[in-house]
């Protein structure tokens, strides 16, 4: 067991692939940060629908968040590579076709815009009515409310639970891989196949992804701790 | 109507032996972690020298992405400690482990919450401290996390979507393979995908029942 443990904390492996393997982590970053793009826009609509007036708008806000917050990451990634197209292409009468890349990320993008949504609505019914009414004494109207007054106090409100679901989002990444996305589990598999030693190479992985995930997610709290308690005490 | 029913509803022996399958994995992995998230818990708030390595254990399981983990408690752990000799046993493992990690923050955050003052009074009536832990802080504790841990268990069937990666027969793996042998994905992945949704929808159903029982039986905020 000792030789074993050796071999499985040996970083020369890991080593001797760190261009391709970087690349990869690179590439993981890269679908974090398109994912998270999607996810944040999208969760903010289906935000506004769920505190719309109106009940559809509601109701098709609900129905985006319990479809999107409830469904595994790994089939929605499936679906939308496998059956999206096939279901799009059909409607259109053409044979449709995109790489893997972009499944990933409106998949990714759409499951995690679920979180968001509730995260922002979350955020969006805690700003006192009080401050709603302000605006509109000094004749806002109901978009520069949003954006001057609501939606300022909201990011930051947001910001702790914001980080929570970006560290989550991060760690999702790593299955966009199943798809054939080069990212660091699939370049580590595909290192694997060739070496034929997962032992060092999937403990090196594993202690990559913790060492990344770690310290950005405590950089990221640290900052928006402080960027809150600046903003107000 | 009639691709619906060739591929979903005649295979539906085939899809309900996974989803078996997929709810045993999740149901062992679940109780695993409990009772693991409660000795991390518990080791890292009472017992001092081994506190380092309870903080580390919980700070891994937490920031590692669980298929970075399935992947290697798969095929890390058998040659390292010679065990789990099984996929089966590996995927239960990684998904206890991971949920194990989370489970002991909760905990811990329930335990902070019980005021001292309940403490106190179990000791002024001449309470030992494992009795107050016994009959005042874990009763409480638990009922104020037991929303949090149903939450945790919807987070467990959601990433056993990934045990098919390792060959084990989930419902996800008993899919993907109809797919490869009838070459039509559309049914079969979208009724599978609707199941999983249903099923994790349920469960958080329950969860939320739960929260709002407590809160109004008990008056407690959820946790």
């Amino acid at each position: 067991m000792s030789d074993a443990l050796l071999e499985a904390i040996n970083p020369a492996m890991f080593w001797e692939y760190r261009l391709v393997l970087m690349r990869g982590l690179a590439f993981n970053a890269y679908v974090f940060f398109s994912s998270a793009s999607v996810a944040l826009a999208v969760g903010l609509m289906a935000a506004l629908l769920r505190v719309n007036r109106a009940w559809p708008f509601r109701w098709i806000g609900t129905l985006h968040v319990e479809l999107f917050r409830n469904a595994p990451d790994y089939i929605m990634i499936v679906w939308v590579h496998f059956v999206l197209p096939l279901l799009l292409g059909k409607l259109l009468g053409q044979r449709i076709e995109w790489p893997p890349f972009v499944s990933a990320v409106v998949a990714l993008g759409f499951v995690y815009s679920g979180y968001f949504a509730e995260t922002f609505r979350a955020g969006i019914q805690s700003i006192p009515l009080g401050h709603l009414d302000a605006g509109r004494a000094c004749g806002m109207s109901e978009r520069q409310i949003l954006w001057r007054i609501v939606l300022p106090q909201v990011v930051r409100r947001m910001l702790p639970e914001a980080t929570n679901q970006f560290v989550s989002l991060f760690k999702a990444t790593t299955i966009v891989s199943l798809i054939a996305v080069p990212d660091l589990m699939y370049q580590v598999s595909m290192v694997i196949q060739t070496e034929m030693r997962p032992l060092p190479l999937y403990t090196s992985a594993a202690l990559t992804y913790f060492a990344v995930i770690y310290v950005v997610a405590g950089t990221l709290r640290l900052l928006s701790e402080r960027w809150r308690n600046k903003i107000y005490a | 109507m009639s691709n619906w029913e060739r591929l979903v509803w005649n295979q539906r022996e085939i899809l309900i032996k996974g989803l078996l399958v997929t709810i045993e994995v999740c149901l062992i992995a679940f109780a695993f972690a409990i009772v693991g998230g409660l000795i991390l818990c518990l080791v890292r708030m009472y017992v001092r020298p081994l506190r380092p390595l309870a903080i580390a254990l919980i700070e891994f399981f937490r920031a590692t992405p669980i298929f970075v983990q399935l992947m290697w408690v798969a095929y890390v752990w058998p040659e390292l400690f010679g065990w789990p000799n099984t996929f089966f046993t590996a995927g239960w493992l990684a998904l206890g482990l991971q949920s194990s990690g989370y489970l002991a923050e909760t905990f811990r955050a329930g335990i902070e919450a019980v005021p001292a003052g309940h403490r106190e009074a179990g000791y002024s009536v001449g309470m030992s401290p494992f009795q107050v832990f016994r009959r005042i802080v874990l009763p409480e504790t638990l009922l104020t996390v037991a929303p949090s841990i149903v939450n945790q268990f919807t987070v467990i069937v959601k990433s056993s979507t990934l045990i098919s990666v390792i060959t084990v027969p989930d419902l996800m793996l008993q899919a993907l393979k109809l797919v490869h042998v009838w070459f039509e994905p559309i049914e079969i992945l979208t009724a599978t995908a609707a199941a999983y949704i249903l099923f994790v929808f349920l469960v958080s159903a329950a969860g939320k029942a739960l929260a709002d029982f407590h809160r109004r039986r008990f008056g407690l905020a959820a946790a």
